[in-house]
């Protein structure tokens, strides 16, 4: 039986930035009402031959290096989108074969949970393996939205964030809880281009391979099964929102975060948020903010840091990490 | 049961809660307040479920929402529901 560390973390974002202002522009509504409705102002988008797997490539890569590791050391990799590079095979294994990966590979899809529910996965797998893992989350979900859906084009960014595990006796899961309601799975779908409903001429003529979101109903449940994921994840550590240091949701919508953030009580001081820059990057929303507050020297051993997202299905999941570690 | 609902006076003390808006008027369409839109809506329904968990509201209070639909209309739906929630 093994803990885990996180010995190495890295980003990849698309250097193409759409503006609100632009973006306003093009739907016919000001950059004001697109910030208000949702606090992003800019986002990433990928350009021509960037897709989900290059992305997760160089962020695995960067996050390899950091750990000073290279594919041949890693024993399992996770690969955690909702965008994958085609439909068969897992975008995994395109991530496998670029970056050298010497052990098994599979995906995770759980829309915007993904990352969450693939660090829970992973820890499982430490368990009992203990050698390294790489888990990637990475989205381009400017390529399946409507570009005149307004509600969803405002929200979502492209981009790919990384972490390694490797083994450690210490453990850094303080406590953790997924979940899922899939009788909410209408909420967010592409309903085109699967087993349901194989992609014909005709399903592309009505726009069916492009996401539909109920704004509304994700909203109101992004807020319910957030809040009491992080509410089960405090009881079971044992701490309260004041024993919290720093607080990672997944970047979906400013107001959806400050929402979730006075129903829980946790303080706002605490937010660590790029939803401004990056915009929804979906499963690679929490390791890219978790990426940019340790290189920029926020997080420090002993800090409790909570990660906590949701995603269409419905799910969502959080965890609770000592960095750091504490002696088993 | 009706008793233990708000009245459309306090509806409108929530929104403006949680809305930030300066007034709401409760005969006004809510698609034309200018301070509150959708995301406040379910906000302040959020808020709603929470207090009176008995009561089967949801979003479809605000499903067929078009420039008729006032907060008085909500209210109406609202007690329209409790001799559902029994």
């Amino acid at each position: 039986m093994s803990g885990f560390e996180i010995a190495g973390w890295g980003i990849s974002v698309p250097d193409q930035v759409l503006t609100s202002t632009e973006l306003g522009d093009r739907l016919g509504v000001g950059e004001d009402w697109i910030v208000s409705r949702c606090g992003i102002n800019e986002r990433r988008i990928v350009e021509d031959g960037q897709t989900t797997a290059s992305l997760a490539i160089e962020a695995g890569r960067r996050a390899l290096d950091k750990a000073g590791l290279t594919g041949a050391d890693i024993a399992h990799l996770i690969v955690a989108t909702a965008t994958p590079e085609q439909l068969s095979p897992a975008t995994s294994a395109f991530v496998h074969t670029a970056l050298g990966i010497a052990g098994s590979a599979h995906d995770v899809n759980s829309e915007c949970s993904g990352f969450v529910y693939s660090l829970v996965t992973a820890a499982g797998l430490m368990m009992m393996d203990p050698r390294p893992i790489l888990i990637v989350g990475s989205d381009t979900h400017s390529l399946t939205v409507n570009p005149e859906d307004r509600d969803l084009s405002i929200l979502v960014g492209d981009g790919a964030g990384a972490v390694v595990l490797t083994p450690s006796p210490d453990t850094w899961i303080r406590a953790w809880n997924l979940g899922a309601d899939g009788s909410k799975h209408d909420s967010l779908k592409v309903v085109a281009g699967g087993s349901r409903m194989p992609t014909t001429a005709e399903t592309v003529a009505q726009g069916l391979h492009y996401a539909k979101i109920n704004g509304n109903e994700i909203y109101l449940n992004a807020v319910r099964f957030t809040v009491r994921t992080v509410k089960q994840t405090l009881e079971q550590a044992k701490v309260t929102v004041d024993d919290v240091d720093h607080i990672i949701p997944h970047q979906a919508n400013i107001r959806i975060i400050n929402s979730i953030l006075s129903h829980t009580g946790l303080d706002p001081a605490k937010l660590v948020t790029n939803l401004d820059r990056y915009g929804n990057t979906a499963s690679a929303s929490i390791p890219i903010a978790l990426a940019e507050a340790l290189d920029g020297g926020r997080i420090n051993n002993g800090d409790l840091v909570l990660l906590a997202g949701f995603g269409a299905g419905m799910t969502w999941g959080s965890v609770l990490l000592e960095w750091g570690g504490v002696s088993t | 049961m009706s008793a233990e609902l708000p009245t459309v006076e306090e509806l409108a003390t929530q929104l403006q809660a949680v809305s930030g808006a300066d007034e709401v008027d409760v005969d006004a369409a809510l698609l034309q307040l200018s301070d509150v839109d959708s995301l406040d809506l379910m906000e302040w329904l959020y808020g709603f479920q929470n207090q009176y968990p008995h009561i089967p509201a949801d979003e479809s209070l605000f499903k067929d929402i078009d420039d008729s639909t006032t907060l008085r209309t909500v209210h109406q739906r609202l007690l329209d529901l409790v001799p559902a929630a029994g």
